[in-house]
């Protein structure tokens, strides 16, 4: 009889997710198209706002000259090579930055002692802004490679080290003792019950990273640099380009994407357990 | 129900307990002072005692989990090498990212083949009823489903003595009823030396072979449960013994009451 009575309620066309009658949903076919409805939109407008003339090409070109930048600059294989620089960039600099702090926060996590030894220094050098070291760090390394992945590194290290650090401290003490009643111990602690308690946090820690990855590495690269699509935009600037400096935008806003994305993906892939990242749980 | 096992001596394979001169303070605080206690194979102990009288400290200290104590425990079992204690805590405990088999299978710690624990965590799991749930997450199991698993996990690798710190006392009337029945049937198969903390005066009384009053750190009541087994909750000698011992716990030494209608 419970089934009736739920029955009675689910709206008529299957997903009962939604608050809204079957009635408003008329014309949204696909849930999964609904969060792409504003940046079309917006896409639109604009480009009418640039074919009636009320936009001008030297402020904002229209989407449509945007789309004829991108496709000169594929063709002439320009684009690709900023893209892969910068990519490789970014990823050797997560890495870096990343596992120096994954490291350092399991060992300011797990020993006390390492905790009082480098915990304050680190977050003294965590309140300096990273990209106010950029003329020091030109004066360090100059232009090339180092320099970016320096600042790279050094912007993805603090979420991951104080993210890394909290999720250990922050795994259920009474799980830990009743491992150890069974005499789980070391490693094989850290393997089953630490790491796993402590993961949600970690990538938590890593989705900031990402932000902050991109972030760094742009303006570094628009600051010192002869490759990547920080360099491509601000060259563009100097010769009145605004095609390409939107464009270059628009590839950050998809890479920024693209990144939380994936963190999402690990997300419900390892934290499958948890009732908040099972697919259609909470958000 | 009255088809249980009886137990006979062959089957007894729990551990002798003795605690002897037992101590252990907190800061300024003195828990427990110089107890002593026998407790024999395979027997079932309910333990009393008002809030903070010490009867948690002392199961911690018997299942290992705390060692800063003075005097001697000694664990002993017939034909084994080394006598285990298993503790089932209030609550489940269970790792929320393994499965319930592989939360079970942690009952046989971790020097053990995966092969081998799961075809163990498979047979335990089957005793408390949830041999087809083994592949599902902790969170849809209900209270006393958990703490079904909690059980197996701590008999998957069959211990001498379980130890039991009020683990049905977060658990609805009903569900506990069921668990008791249970915990009695596993431990008349299994035969371990039992230890139960509880609040719950029908709870000892119904489970244990005998009940030990904690006060203030020290015995202050030791008997034995004469009922034969499954018991009768609502038996008069069950209820005199049961207010008897109600008005020990509370020192209002009220003899039985006469009702007046």
């Amino acid at each position: 009889m419970t089934d009736l009575a739920f029955d009675a309620i689910k709206p008529a066309t299957g997903s009962n997710r939604t608050l809204w009658p079957t009635s408003l949903r008329f014309g949204l076919p696909n849930q999964k198209l609904l969060p792409w409805l504003l940046p079309i939109t917006i896409l639109t407008l604009w480009q009418l706002a640039s074919s009636v003339g009320a936009l001008p090409a030297s402020i904002l070109p229209s989407p449509t000259s945007v789309f004829f930048a991108a496709q000169r600059l594929i063709l002439s294989g320009e684009l690709q090579g900023h893209i892969a620089t910068s990519f490789s960039r970014a990823a050797t600099g997560l890495l870096i930055g990343g596992s120096i702090a994954f490291t350092l926060g399991l060992s300011n996590g797990l020993s006390r002692l390492s905790e009082r030894l480098l915990d304050t220094t680190l977050q003294m050098i965590r309140n300096i802004p990273n990209l106010a070291l950029i003329p020091l760090v030109i004066l360090w390394f100059g232009i090339d490679e180092t320099s970016k992945l320096f600042l790279v590194s050094l912007g993805v290290f603090f979420p991951i080290y104080i993210n890394t650090f909290h999720g250990i401290r922050t795994v259920d003490s009474q799980l830990v003792e009743m491992a150890r009643s069974y005499g789980f111990h070391g490693f094989q602690l850290f393997l089953r019950v630490i790491f796993p308690g402590a993961l949600p946090s970690i990538l938590v820690g890593l989705r900031y990273a990402l932000g902050i990855m991109w972030l760094t590495l742009i303006v570094a690269e628009s600051i010192a640099a002869q490759s990547g699509l920080g360099y491509m935009a601000m060259s563009a600037r100097e010769f009145m380009q605004t095609d390409v400096v939107v464009l270059a935008i628009l590839i950050y806003a998809l890479l920024g994407k693209a990144a939380d994305s994936t963190v999402r993906a690990i997300e419900r892939w390892s934290l499958s357990w948890h009732p908040a990242y099972r697919k259609g749980g909470l958000q | 129900m009255n088809a249980l096992p009886q137990v006979s001596a062959a089957d007894i394979k729990g551990a002798a307990i003795s605690i002897r001169h037992v101590g252990r303070s907190f800061a300024s605080k003195t828990v427990l002072t110089d107890l002593k206690l026998e407790i024999e194979p395979g027997e079932f102990v309910a333990v009393v005692g008002q809030s903070g009288c010490g009867k948690s400290t002392l199961l911690r200290i018997i299942a290992g989990l705390d060692d800063a104590y003075t005097g001697k425990i000694v664990i002993e079992s017939e034909g084994r090498d080394t006598a285990s204690a298993r503790i089932m805590y209030q609550e489940p405990r269970l790792l929320p990212w393994a499965s319930v088999i592989d939360n079970v299978a942690m009952g046989l710690g971790p020097d053990i083949t995966r092969q081998v624990a799961l075809i163990r965590a498979r047979k335990a799991l089957d005793a408390v009823g949830l041999g087809d749930r083994g592949s599902e997450w902790p969170h849809v199991l209900s209270g006393g489903q958990k703490q079904r698993v909690a059980l197996a996990r701590a008999l998957v690798s069959r211990p001498d003595v379980l130890v039991l710190d009020e683990p049905l006392g977060a658990l609805d009337a009903l569900t506990r009823i069921e668990m008791q029945q249970l915990l009695e049937r596993v431990w008349l198969e299994e035969g371990f030396t039992a230890l139960l903390v509880t609040h719950d005066v029908v709870e000892a009384l119904t489970l244990a072979d005998r009940v030990v009053l904690i006060e203030q750190g020290e015995i202050a009541l030791d008997f034995k449960v004469p009922f034969p087994r499954p018991r009768k909750r609502s038996s008069v000698p069950f209820v005199t013994l049961e207010e008897r011992l109600l008005a020990a716990l509370l020192h209002t030494n009220h003899q039985p009451v006469d009702y007046v209608i």
